[in-house]
């Protein structure tokens, strides 16, 4: 193309003059879209891109009831209704619409903050449902808006509230199950980048669009069984009735897995509430968080050591005196009057203090506990029952308790005088249990858990018992103990239990340190037992505390066993034996 | 402006007439200048741009569409976690205890197991 403009005419000039603006609109956009090419994308990235969390949903819980999966903790998407006081129009409809659709969701004195109109800003109700959002936002209010807010939900309301803990407000698992499984729990979030329009909805233009999915926290399946729970907190509540006692707890447990069925406190909380619990102590679980020293319960522990050893059985006898000196204290028993020699059943029926501190003697030399005898001991208690060690149960707060070794100073003579009958030692409940279950089934120690499985397409994928020892004590052993137990239990409680079956256990009554001396004024009761047809097929146990009382193994602890124990032969439909 | 015709490409059949064939052809008598063009070039450009934007807008109305129904989704999975909710609580061990049927049944003096 020739343009043929006159020289030096105004034409030219302007073409000119033209060229040389186009010129430069040519080298202002080179440098805007070439060199400043990846600050201006950057800008335009961070205008015009959103990253949405996809938020992961946090696992369910489930109990069973018999085989079958329960729901006891759930998620709902609940709202919350707030209101920018200073562009909302139609005040008085507001609070007529709100009072009747969401009455008691709403906050205290909510009218008065619609006035506050420096503010842009006022929750006027939470935890309100679907339906209750649905029929206020059909009002079209301007100035009215809702937020979803996950919460947890429990069908089963109060029920196994300390195993199961909470999620606390900022959304994470405090306590029980929650809390100590909370990675498992609650999943991993996934991650939305895209292109949104004005209204923050994601778009499909753009080339840096990243989705990752959200991974949903996992369904965990307790070994918990609701009928089982339920049956032990009634339990509960009724001994609360009978004794007037302040706290009492108790455990059950299937000793041939290691599975806890039920897990219980008084007090207790409501979970769907725990902001309204001012004492933190109650969420607590005491079977696992509260070691205590169990007392004379640790007898069938000192007597499965001596006939694994060979130094004591059922039919030997010892001379009892009601006292029995070690080192420079004298111990006596509690129970005075069955003096003379006896045998250990008799010991063990009577709860005498001084035949397991015999049995501790001929642990060692016979006369003293020696270093032999605490070693063996320890060995026993603390390395093969476990006693004194966390135990690795599936529950935050878990404590550790204490056995002194023989090695340190503490662990002398008398300290393992007292540990022969339960004192000078610290355990949990579980760690009581799981020992004892060991020490009935055969000589198997397993893992405690609450946990049975996971819930993945509406099944049961399980998870199988896992055995920490086997062969910790003989099979004979056990055999004899479990009839020791057997027989104490029918000897000191007859006509307690349902005919036909084998139940037996032990009492315990054990001091409590005040003020740096064991104080006669206050004690703690416990009963450990079993059940079951021709094996046992669950173990309980159960305390009774509280300040200032004394509480009695066999007046306090030991009925409400007697209660659980007649109620699961029903339950898990034993057969009496012939 | 000057403007130079175009010459025309002649190809070597159509030099050598054969006998008795038809010697004329077909010469538009329309002639498209320079402007005309840079016109059609600027409008074929806008066209293509054009269709461009449709493209891109529908992408977009499928985007919304995608949102609303994903909103659906949403709406849906609440409600069906209500109502499992719901299920759940009624059939709650508590419930079922304080059922109308729980409470006509008593305990069985005596059970017996059948062989």
């Amino acid at each position: 193309m020739n343009l043929d403009l006159p020289k030096n005419g105004y034409s030219r000039k302007l073409a000119y003059v033209i060229l040389a603006i186009a010129a430069l609109f040519v080298l202002r956009l080179f440098y805007l879209q070439i060199i400043k090419h990846s600050y201006y994308v950057d800008q335009a990235r961070a205008i015009q891109e959103r990253r949405f969390v996809l938020p992961a949903q946090r696992g369910e819980i489930y109990a069973l009831d018999g085989e079958s999966p329960v729901k006891l903790v759930m998620n709902q998407t609940v709202y919350t209704v707030f209101a920018d006081p200073k562009t909302i129009t139609q005040k008085d409809e507001i609070i007529e619409t709100l009072r009747e659709v969401a009455g008691g969701n709403l906050r205290q004195g909510f009218a008065d903050l619609l006035d506050q109109t420096d503010t842009r800003y006022q929750v006027l109700g939470t935890k309100l449902t679907t339906t209750q959002r649905d029929k206020i936002k059909a009002k079209n209010y301007y100035g009215i808006g809702f937020q979803a807010v996950s919460q947890r939900v429990y069908p089963e309301g109060k029920l196994a509230s300390q195993v199961l803990g909470f999620v606390n407000a900022e959304g994470t698992g405090a306590y029980g199950i929650e809390g100590y499984m909370n990675e498992r729990l609650k999943g991993e979030d996934g991650l939305l980048q895209s292109v949104a329009d004005v209204r923050d909805v994601p778009l499909t233009i753009g080339k840096n669009n990243i989705r990752i999915e959200p991974q949903n926290g996992d369904d965990l399946v307790l070994s918990i069984d609701r009928n089982i729970q339920s049956k032990v907190e009634q339990a509960i509540l009724a001994g609360v009735d009978r004794t007037g006692a302040p706290q009492i707890s108790a455990l059950v447990m299937n000793p041939n897995t290691g599975r806890v069925m039920a897990m219980a406190n008084y007090p207790s909380y409501n979970p769907a509430e725990f902001y309204k619990v001012r004492d933190a102590a109650i969420f607590n679980n005491n079977t696992i968080s509260v070691p205590y020293e169990p007392g004379s319960t640790i007898k069938a522990f000192t007597m499965a050591t001596a006939i694994d050893k060979n130094v004591a059985h059922a039919t030997d006898t010892y001379n009892n005196t009601d006292y029995i000196t070690v080192g420079d204290r004298t111990i006596s028993n509690a129970s005075k009057g069955r003096t003379g020699l006896i045998t250990f059943q008799t010991a063990m029926e009577w709860s005498l203090n001084t035949g397991f501190v015999t049995i501790a003697q001929r642990l060692g030399d016979g006369r003293n506990i020696n270093r032999t005898a605490r070693d063996t001991m320890y060995d026993y208690f603390y390395n093969r029952f476990r006693l004194g060690q966390a135990t690795g149960v599936e529950l935050s707060n878990e404590a550790y308790g204490s056995i002194i070794s023989p090695q340190s100073s503490m662990g002398n003579e008398v300290r393992y005088s007292n540990m022969s009958f339960g004192q000078g030692m610290e355990s949990t409940m579980l760690q009581v249990a799981a020992g004892f279950s060991s020490a009935v089934n055969g000589g198997t120690y397993y893992q405690p858990s609450v946990v049975a499985g996971v819930l993945k397409g509406g099944e049961i994928e399980s998870t199988k018992p896992e055995v920490k020892q086997a062969g910790l004590i003989a099979g004979s052993t056990s055999r004899e103990l479990v009839g020791m137990l057997q027989q104490a239990r029918r000897s000191s409680f007859p006509g307690a239990d349902k005919p036909g079956y084998i139940v037996g256990g032990k009492t315990g009554t054990s001091q409590v340190i005040r003020n740096g001396a064991y104080s006669e004024a206050e004690t703690i009761a416990s009963y450990v037992g079993f059940g079951g047809s021709d094996r046992p097929e669950y173990v309980i146990m159960i305390q009774v505390a509280g300040k200032d009382r004394v509480w009695q193994g066999s007046r306090d602890a030991m009925p409400i066993f007697t209660d659980i124990s007649n109620w699961m032969i029903d339950y898990l439909k034993l057969r009496p034996k012939g | 402006m000057s403007y130079q015709p175009t010459t025309y490409y002649t190809s070597r059949r159509q030099q050598n007439w054969s006998r008795n064939q038809n010697t004329t052809r077909f010469v538009s008598a329309v002639k498209l200048g320079p402007v005309a063009h840079t016109i059609l070039v600027a409008l074929m450009i806008t066209v293509l741009g054009l269709i461009y934007l449709t493209q891109a807008t529908r992408t977009t109305g499928y985007d919304y569409a995608a949102q609303k129904i994903d909103s659906q989704i949403a709406e849906l999975n609440e409600e069906r976690a209500d109502l499992q909710i719901e299920n759940a609580r009624l059939t709650a061990l508590e419930t079922v205890k304080n059922s109308a049927v729980a409470k006509e049944m008593t305990t069985p003096a005596s059970t017996e197991f059948v062989e």
